[in-house]
This record gives structure tokens, sequence and C-alpha cells, in this order.
């Protein structure tokens, strides 16, 4: 059993040397193609990552439900400046609302209506980490599920600009993995497609002997599969080469730099191997 | 063991075999005859079920060709060793390795492949080829390499589809000699050739194509 596998997957590194020309220009294909995607991908985690230092740096308001009054709204403030990640909170009473109604709007609510509507609050800082990445999603979280917290806002306008622009270049980045995903299939099935042809006489005699499909296949499908992997690791070391490259350009006017995604990789080789499984299977399945 | 019943196969033209019924028993050493385009190759083909009959049945072993399922045939050609004229031996690979791809097909261990693939070098006499490329082997010696390889899965029979077309009369008497030996040893053998002479008075049994006729 286990000879049987490590026969067939000894042949299926002679059939990779074998067509080693065509081998190496789809391996290179491959891992120059895709060394965009993760070099990109590592780029949108990082301005993710600068979102969310930006969320961090920002006052949060915090506004109670109508039905709380500021004795009750106090003891809130109490309860959220006790949730890990906040440093500071700061109580708004309803006449503060008010106050501060007046302020930005310049008039008087009870000059509009007969009572005050406006809730009571609190206004939040928060605890800045050292390397200044914060998640604030679930510190918002844990806030919202305060019981009379009705609503929580932060500093939107400039964030969801960001956020606009990343979500148009994450679009952009999942739209150029999908065409490199697609190419890495026809590729390595056209591949594996020459290999076989360039194999009939083997293909013939193995029949003749008595060889199940799978056994005749499976030699192809590592050699499909191992061009995947190659590939993926050429986009590692060149995309991993993009971001010294963009960090020592960086290193000369600021202070960022952009920091290596091991996980972006990882998820590429994974993915890349997948589909470079597909792709052989294709072409066994068209050509054998 | 091989037995056709009411076969016929036949092409555009009206060549091939019709209504061919007949028996082979285990250990018979059979010569078919015919001159070319009879249908010899055709034969052999329908009892390693590369190609099916329009008509009747063909039986191997316990399997027959009309109840067959695609992934039985595998099996079936492991049960039965072929030899062609021009040798099938994959030129990029050393003699063991040619010899052992069968075993490997069955999924027999490295060590046994070691042990058996000596063995049947050692039965025919070309040990001291083990390593060498086919290319480095004169036509009678790939010859006896693909008969080695055609062995090794200690077959119940071995096809050979003119065996001898390709080498001189010398090389070709080595290889009936082998294929007699392998004979007396319990395995039968099949052969088509149209070189009757050189098998005409050595007591085989011979079946002869005739215009579509299989006469025995
Ligand atoms: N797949 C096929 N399609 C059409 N005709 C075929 C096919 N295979 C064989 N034939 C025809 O059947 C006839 C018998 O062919 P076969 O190969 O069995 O002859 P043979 O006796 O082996 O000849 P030779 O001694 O030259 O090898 C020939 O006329 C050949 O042209
Ligand atoms: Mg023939």
């Amino acid at each position: 059993m286990i000879d049987r596998f490590l026969y067939l997957v000894s042949e299926g590194i002679r059939s990779l040397w074998r067509t080693k020309t065509t081998a190496l220009a789809t391996i290179s294909a491959i891992g120059i193609a895709a060394s965009f995607v993760v070099f990109s991908a590592v780029v949108g985690e990082n301005i993710s990552g600068i979102i969310q230092i930006a969320r961090g740096q920002y006052e949060f308001q915090v506004f109670f439900s109508k039905d709380v009054d500021n004795i009750r709204a106090a003891e809130l403030v109490d309860q959220i400046g006790a949730i890990e990640g906040i440093m500071s909170a700061s109580l708004i009473t309803k006449e503060e609302a008010a106050d501060i109604f007046q302020r930005e709007f310049g008039e008087n609510i009870f000059d509009l209506l007969e009572e005050n509507p406006l809730p009571p609050g609190s206004v939040l800082k928060l605890r800045q980490p050292k390397d200044g990445r914060i998640d604030v999603n679930p510190i918002i979280k844990q806030i919202e599920l305060v019981e009379g917290v009705d609503e929580v806002r932060y500093q939107e306008r400039l964030i969801s600009l960001i956020e606009r622009y990343y979500e148009g270049f994450f679009a952009a980045v999942t739209a150029l993995a999908a065409a490199i995903l697609f190419g890495t299939v026809i590729l390595i099935s056209n591949t594996i497609r020459l290999s076989i042809y360039a194999r009939r006489d083997l293909i013939r005699i193995l029949k003749l002997v008595g060889a199940t499909d799978r056994f005749v296949r499976f030699p192809f499908m590592i050699e499909g599969i191992l061009e995947g992997f190659f590939g993926s690791l050429v986009a590692a070391a060149v995309s991993y080469g993009f971001v010294e490259g963009s960090n020592y350009f960086l290193s000369l006017f600021t202070q960022y730099r952009l920091v290596w995604q091991f996980q972006i990789v990882a998820l590429l080789v994974g993915v890349i191997v997948f589909f470079s499984f597909v792709g052989s299977m294709r072409a066994v399945r068209k050509f054998l | 063991m091989i037995s056709f019943k009411n076969v016929s196969c036949t092409f555009e033209g009206g060549a091939g075999i019709e209504n061919a019924t007949f028996d082979i028993e285990p250990g018979e050493f059979v010569c078919i005859i015919g001159p070319t385009g009879a249908g010899k190759t055709t034969f052999l083909k329908l009892i390693y079920m590369d190609i099916f009959p329009e008509e009747g049945t063909v039986g191997v072993d316990k399997y027959r060709s009309d109840k067959i399922k695609k992934r039985s045939i595998p099996m079936l050609r492991r049960r039965v060793g072929m030899v062609f004229q021009d040798f099938e031996l994959l030129k990029d690979r050393s003699v063991f390795d040619n010899i052992a791809i069968p075993l490997h097909v069955q999924g027999v261990g490295m060590k046994m492949v070691k042990d058996e693939v000596e063995n049947v070098l050692e039965r025919l006499g070309i040990s001291d080829r083990r390593d060498h490329l086919p290319s480095q082997l004169s036509g009678g010696e790939q010859q006896i390499v693909s008969l080695a390889r055609a062995l090794v899965k200690d077959p119940l029979v071995i096809l050979a589809d003119e065996p001898t077309g390709n080498l001189d009369p010398a090389a070709s008497l080595k290889v009936i000699e082998l294929l007699e030996e392998i004979n007396r040893d319990g395995t039968a053998v099949l052969m088509a050739t149209h070189n009757f002479s050189l098998v005409k008075d050595r007591g085989y049994r011979f079946m002869q194509i005739v215009d579509g006729e299989v006469q025995t």
C-alpha cells in the first residue's frame, strides 16, 4: 500500500522531470501571476490595519435609550468604563446633551419642544495598545450589549472614506485572484495534457498490463499538484521581495512599514494546490 | 480457460473473424497462422478485451466479454501476459524497471518486486542485462525482456503477436525455445505468426484463419 503510493509519487516526479521545460514555464507563470495577488493582499491587510488604528484614535459617542435617566446613566457609564480596552468614559447628562445641541445647531431645544427629548450619553476614549493596532469591533459589540445603550457612534467620516477605497481595492484583488485561479486550472490542465501526450507509450503499456484508470491517472495528478505547489512557492518568494522592496521605498520618507502576512501565503498555497488538483483532474478526465 | 462461442468481429470491407467456436485448455501451446490481414491480431485483442465481438461471447478465465464490467478489464489483463512484434518497452527505463511495471501495477511491495524480477531475469538468462536500457540491447534481447515482463506476473496464458516478426532466424529460434520452456512449466501460450516454416514441425496445435473462418 505504502510501496504503491511511493511508486506512484515517484512516477509523478519522474513525469514532472520529463516535461521540465513546460513545467518550469507553468510554475513561473503561476508564481509571477499569483505573487501580484499575494502582494496586493498583504497591502490590503496592512491598509485594514491602518483603518483599525484610525478608528482607535477617535472618541466614541454612546447614546443611551430615552427611558434612561441621569442617575441610571451614571451607573451605565461606570459599567462601560470597566470594559476591557476602554481608557475613560465620561457622562453626558440630558442637560449637557441639550447644551451640545444648542452649540451645534444654534437653537435651544426647549424653544422647539416642551420637554428635553435628548437621551443622556457617554464619551469614551480607547486605551491604545503598544503597536497601535486595535480591533474596535468587539469593543463596540460589548458596549452595545449593555442594557440601556441605544447606539454607539465613532468618528466615521475619514474611516469610511478609507474603507470605501479599501472595499474597491479588495474587490479588485478578489477579481484578480479569481482570474488567476481560473488561469491556473487552464494552465495546469494544458501542461498535463502535454505530459499525457508525451507519455502515450507508458499509458498504453500500463493499460495492457492491467493498470486501473486510477493507477494511470495518479502520477499525472501528482505532477499537476506539484507544479501548483512550486508555483505558489515562487509566488511567496516573489511577493516577499515586493514587500521588502516597498519597505525600502517607504523607509525613504516614512516610518511606516508593510508587515508580512504569513497566513495569506499559507492560504494561497492551499488554494493554488487545490486548483492545480482541479486542473489536473480536468486533463486526466478529458485526455486519458 | 479460453473459449470462443459463435464469435464474430468484422470490420468494414469484410475483414475480421466470423462465427468462431473453440476452446483452449490450460497449458496448451497454440499457434495462430494466416496471411497478413487475416485477423490474427484481432483474435488476440478479443482475448485481452481490447475489442469486443459483435456477436457471440469470449470467455477468459472467469471473465466473459458480454458480462465484464469496465473496471474488471484490468483484473483480466493481470492474468494474461502480452508480447508484441515491436516489443513495446519503455525506452527511458532499464530492463529491471520495464519488467517491474506489471508488479507495481498490482501493488506488489518493493522487496517482492526485486525478488520476482530477479527471478525471471535468471530464468530467461538475461540477469547481466538488468541495468541496460532497451536501446543498448539487440532486438532478440529486447524481445526476451518483453517476454520477461509478460511472465513476471505469472499469467494463465501468454499472448504473443508475431514475437519473431522483427528478429533474425537465430534470435527467432531463441524466443520460440523460451516460449516452449515457459509452456513446459505450465503456462499456456497463444502465438500468432506468419513465419510458418519456423513453427511447422514443433508439434503445436495450429489454428488457421482463412477468410474470417477459424480452422482448428
Ligand atoms: N479498428 C479497425 N477498424 C477497421 N478495420 C480493422 C481494424 N482493426 C483491424 N482491421 C482490419 O481487420 C483485418 C484483420 O486485421 P489484423 O490486424 O487482425 O490482421 P493480422 O492477421 O494481425 O495481420 P498481420 O499479419 O499483418 O498483423 C485487417 O484487414 C484490418 O485492416
Ligand atoms: Mg497482426
